[in-house]
This record gives structure tokens, sequence and C-alpha cells, in this order.
């Protein structure tokens, strides 16, 4: 089956910075995929070739079949975009934005959707956006989108500037609406904690490249964060396999794929003198961590 | 689909509209009492002969008014789009592009162009109930290349706007004053006549320009 997105070999640079090289991935109908990284990554970058706002230096994406570098009147009725803090216009109101939207989606706009949501904030329907608050303005263009209702969903950033009861309202509502309607979602969030309630698979970026794709529930099924004491003074020289070893106080902890027999192996090889070996499970936004540093 | 981007640009639009309406032609409305009043304190026939014989058209004060509600007009259409790059918002709808940016610019141009007609009705109907029909012609040709410069520094300026880098955006603006400048050439009567249509094809020329920028935001250009 033809992925929904999918994304081959994207090179691209701000100048001479290097953003990412030959970056592959695909989501597939029905998936809610998350990208996460550190500011400065790629993410809003990724979002924007997606929505054919930036030619990538190499490499192309396709949505639906089509290259993303002029994508079609048609299928851009298929995919909602949610720019980054919410974009909308600021001159309209409630019921003028509705009005105006509604135009472009003859037979599929659902405005019953859209008044729901409305409903749930405390705003007069006259009110322009621009006096609305963050929160109040994430609830207007999603409520847009679900309005549109969507065969895709492109999120830039969807937690930005938001309060945690709007971040809350937010991510659910997007959840129980891409699960029920089989939608598929490729978002991107500073907040980690909010993903993990509600993306099935997740690619975690680093500085120029990918460091994990996959669904969410391996990841937190298989890495692992591992502790142990260390001698004071020590400086963990260790290999990839274990991510971002940190000493703090004789304790160093680091997180790894890795089963506990193998992380021995390699500790003994490195000659680590360590003691208490332990492995724990770690939420989404410490495997993040984990995985690609505090720094 | 076009009916839904004329809303947008009307709600964007019909302050600014109204007001230039209000203040345009409250200024021909001045030019036009101040020719009434030179006829009453020293008659018609003198009137006439400084027309005819020093190519005097006594409305030099609006030479710049129609310049300037043409800059502004794009400035209150296309800065809201510009500002936290809302004009995303507007190419993502499923509608050609090119269609959709030129419904837009056509909006702001078909209503700064009403605002210009009501002007040139009202220069029309007082000026034709005073003067002969040559003097009339005379001012309003002298005019029209002011209006036309009004239309054009309205697409000049939506080009500029709509461009999205700052160095670019200064170097549209020195190319922008140069093109304006053809306007202004002389502002004596009958000075542009041979030359009128093929202004009005120049001034429709520019309304091309500002897909260039468009092309360059969808290329995601920056400073």
């Amino acid at each position: 089956m033809t992925p929904v997105l999918e994304c081959i070999n994207l090179t691209h640079y701000y100048g001479k910075r290097k953003i990412y090289e030959n970056l592959s991935f695909k989501v597939p109908h029905g998936r809610i995929l998350g990208l996460l990284g550190k500011n400065g990554t790629g993410k809003t970058t990724t979002i924007n070739i997606l929505s054919g706002y930036l030619k990538p230096r190499s490499g192309e994406c396709r949505i639906f079949g089509e290259n993303t570098d002029n994508i079609s009147p048609a299928t851009r009725r298929r995919i909602g975009l949610l720019l980054e803090g919410h974009v909308q216009y600021q001159f309209m109101n409630i019921c003028q934005i509705e009005k105006f939207y509604s135009a472009f989606y003859p037979g599929q706009w659902r405005k019953e959707a859209f008044y729901e949501l409305m409903n749930k904030l405390k705003v007069a329907p006259r009110q322009p956006i621009s006096r609305m608050s963050n929160g109040q303005r994430s609830q207007v263009a999603l409520g847009l989108i679900l309005a549109q209702n969507p065969d895709l969903l492109i999120l830039d950033d969807f937690s930005l500037g938001l309060d945690p009861g709007y971040r809350r309202l937010f991510s659910d509502y997007l959840r129980d609406y891409a699960r029920a309607e089989e939608k598929t979602v490729f978002l991107t969030s500073h907040i980690i904690q909010d993903m993990e309630r509600l993306i099935d698979d997740c690619i975690i970026m680093d500085y120029g490249r990918i460091l994990t794709q996959q669904p969410v529930k391996t990841l937190l099924g298989s890495l692992r964060r591992y502790t142990c004491r260390v001698p004071e003074g020590y400086t963990p020289q260790l290999p990839e396999e274990l991510c971002h070893p940190n000493v703090t106080r004789g304790v160093m902890d680091f997180c790894s794929f890795l089963s506990m027999e193998k992380v021995e192996q390699i500790l003994a090889e490195k000659t680590v003198s360590y003691s208490g070996l332990t492995a724990e499970k770690m939420n989404l936004e410490d495997a993040f961590i984990g995985l690609t540093g505090k720094y | 689909m076009i009916q839904a981007i004329f809303y947008k640009e009307w709600i964007k639009l019909h302050r600014y509209v109204l007001l230039a309406l209000a203040v345009t032609v409250a200024m021909t409305g001045y030019c036009m009492l101040r020719i009434d009043r030179a006829m009453e304190l020293n008659g018609a026939a003198h009137i006439w002969e400084v027309m005819v014989m020093k190519d005097a058209i006594f409305i030099d004060s609006l030479e710049y008014v129609p310049l300037i509600a043409g800059i502004l007009a794009a400035l209150v259409q296309f800065m809201p789009e510009m500002q936290r790059k809302c004009l995303k918002l507007t190419l993502h709808l499923p509608c050609p592009q090119k269609k959709m940016l030129f419904t837009m610019s056509g909006t702001g141009a078909l209503l700064l162009l009403l605002c210009f007609a009501a002007n040139f009705a009202l220069m029309l109907g007082y000026l034709g109930s005073v003067l002969p029909r040559e003097l009339v012609c005379n001012i309003l040709s002298a005019a029209a290349p002011w209006y036309l410069a009004g239309l054009a520094a309205y697409l000049l300026t939506s080009w500029i706007c709509l461009e999205p880098t700052w160095k670019m955006r200064i170097f549209n603006i020195l190319v922008a004053a140069l093109i304006i400048r053809v306007y202004f050439l002389g502002s004596a009567p009958k000075a542009y006549n041979g030359f009128l249509p093929w202004l009005t094809l120049y001034t429709l020329a520019l309304s091309l320009l500002s897909w260039i920028s468009v092309v360059r935001f969808k290329a995601g250009r920056q400073d």
C-alpha cells in the first residue's frame, strides 16, 4: 500500500549549515507519527518542505503520491495544515473564518464540528481572532481542521504557547478524532509528554540525522535507562550504543536499546569500575532526553 | 470560491476603501471648489484663458493622492497576509495558486479603481458643467497618469509586501521608485496623450510581478 506521506533522501542546508542529509521516512495510512527533536534539528524545515513552502537541496517528499514541490488543489483539499503558533487570519472573527473556509471544501466541510468546539470557548462569535488568547486561537485552528475533515493532518508544534489545559484539550480531541476516523497525522511538538498520549510512531531527530524511527510502544518497550555507581572523577568514554552517559556525584546513567547482559559486557570490555547496575523503563520524554542528551 | 476570496479581501479592505473614497472625493471636491471660486472672482473667460495659454489644470494638489491611496491599499491588504506567514494558509487552500493571487490583487485593484472612478465622475460632473469639452479633456488627461500611478503603486507595493526577504524588498522598492517615476514625467495637459494606452498596458503588466514574490515565498527564500 502506498504510504500517505513519504520523504526520500531529503537533504537540506541553510547556507552552509547542514540541517539533515538523506532523511527518509514514511507515514502509512491511519497512523499518527510524531517528529521529535530539539530546537534547530529541522522539524519545521521538514513541515515546510512537506507543505510545499521550501525546496529541499535534494531529495523529495510525496503526499498521496504527489511531489510536494507542486501539490495540486485536489490534494491540498485532503491535507489539513496547522502552522506553528496556530496562525490564522487575525482580522477575521469565528463566523467569518468559518464562512470563508467552508467555501473551499464543498461536500466535506463539517460546520457542526467547528461550532461544537467553538461553543466550548467563552468568546463572542464576533470577537476578532486577534483579540483571542493563544489557547483560544489553538481551538479555532483545530476546529477549522476538524471541519475540513482532511485525510492527512500536518501539525507544526501544536503545543507551542498553550497552557497545560489547552494542550490536553487539543491532544485529546485530536487523538479521538484521528483514531475514530482513521486519519493520518504527522506532527511535531516541543512538549514530549503530550506526544506520548497521542502518537503511534515516532521519529527522534538529532542534528543532521534520525536517531530512531519506530512505534512508541516498541521504543518504550526496548529502551532502558541504566544506572550504576562509578568512582568519583570517572569520565565516561563509552560506545555510541550506550547513549549520552552522564556522571553526577558518582552515579552514572545512560540509556540503551541493549540488554542488561550486553551492557555489562561492554562496561567490562571498557574496564569500567562500576557497581549496582540497574535498568528501568522510561516514559517518552525520558527516552527522548536519553537519546538526544540534555545539551 | 472566487466569492470567498473576495469576501476575505473585503474584510481586510472595506474600512480602508471607505476612508480612501471619502478622502480622495473630499480632495477632488476641494479642487473643484477652488476652480469654482476662481471663476467667481475672475470670471470664467479669464480662467479658460489661463488654462489654454498657461496650461493650468487647477487640480495639481491631487497629483500624489492616488499614489498614496494605492500604496496604502496594498499595505492594508497584504501586510496581514505576511504577518506570521499567513500567506501559507492562503496558498494551502484548494484553489489554483495563480488564480488565488490574481483574484486577491484583482479585488484590491477593483476597489481602488472604484474609488478613483468616483473621483473622475466628480471631476467630469462639475468640470463638464463649467468648462468646454476640450478643457475638461485636458484636465482629465493630465490626471490620468496620476491615477494610473495609483494603480501601479498598488501593484508594486503588493509585489514588495509579498516578497519574503528584506534584502530583495529593498531592491524592489528601488525598482518600484524608478517605475513610478515614469508616471510623473510631466503634468502639462496632453503630455501623455499618445502614450496613455501604452502606459495602461505597462501598468497592467505590473500585476505579474507579485507572482514572482509568491514563487520566492514558496521556495522558502529567507534573509
